[in-house]
């Protein structure tokens, strides 16, 4: 699921153009859900990310347990790209603003 | 190329093909239920969805072609790394419609457990169950099989 939470943000054409780092980092949070196989979940985030099997197991066990992971964070566009990766292996996905940064 | 064979039960197995091909048709047209675009412009819903639903097709002719004249004859199908990634993730995209239509009356913790008397189900969610847990067997097998976990970006 790609949920854009975080308020647009009015930028000039300039600062979307030569200075991407102004729109900010966006958190790729995957949500759980009552289907996909663990060791399923795990494959993907091995796939998708190049994570070894100890850290993809760890983000599987935090969406299993708490409901959501946060499995990366970076620029807008990547972000978006690892979603629609995500959505393509049926995993439910959402696209948050980190307001931190 | 590293593969498998796998020997199947064509009586058993055929029956639950229906399910999978009445399934696959829906979802020609329909994203899967972890897809979900509310939040997004029309533009951009648009192309992603189309995006989206063209993977899903190509994926679902793959899961669906396993099951060709071979399989028919003697209940063989064959996984390879050509094939693995089209196969779990067209399993994926059917078992989550499976969850969300004809199952979704089936307690969770069953569910996923898998412990559910097939008896103690209402006759027209039956198959679908039976279907959900051989669509599950298959993408378990693939992974512990073929190790497909190899980085893709």
């Amino acid at each position: 699921m790609i949920l854009f939470e975080a308020k647009t943000q009015e930028q000039t054409q300039t600062d979307t153009l030569t200075e991407p780092k102004l729109e900010g980092l966006w958190k790729v949070v995957v949500l759980n859900d009552p289907v996909n196989l663990m060791s399923y979940v795990v494959m993907v985030f091995r796939k998708v990310f190049g994570f070894d099997e100890t850290r993809a197991r760890k983000h599987m066990m935090e969406v299993h347990e708490r409901g959501r992971s946060v499995v990366w964070v970076g620029q807008r566009e990547q972000a978006e790209a690892y979603a629609h990766t995500l959505q393509q292996w049926h995993l439910t996905t959402v696209l948050e603003s980190d307001e931190a940064h | 190329m590293k593969r498998i064979e796998v020997k199947l039960s064509v009586d058993v197995v055929a029956p639950l093909l229906d399910v999978v091909r009445e399934t696959a048709d829906t979802l020609r047209d329909t994203v899967s239920p972890a897809v979900r675009t509310d939040d997004m412009d029309l533009e951009m819903r648009e192309a992603w969805v189309e995006d989206l639903l063209a993977g899903q097709r190509s994926d679902l002719d793959v899961l669906l072609g396993l099951f060709g004249d071979e399989f028919f004859k003697d209940g063989s199908i064959v996984f390879d790394s050509e094939n693995a990634d089209a196969v779990l993730r067209a399993s994926a995209a059917v078992r989550l419609h499976l969850r969300s239509h004809g199952l979704q009356g089936v307690d969770e913790e069953q569910l996923e457990s898998g412990a559910v008397e097939i008896e103690s189900l209402p006759e027209a969610a039956r198959r679908p169950f039976v279907c959900y847990l051989f669509l599950a067997t298959l993408q378990e097998l693939i992974i512990q099989h073929l190790n497909p976990a190899s980085p893709e970006i």
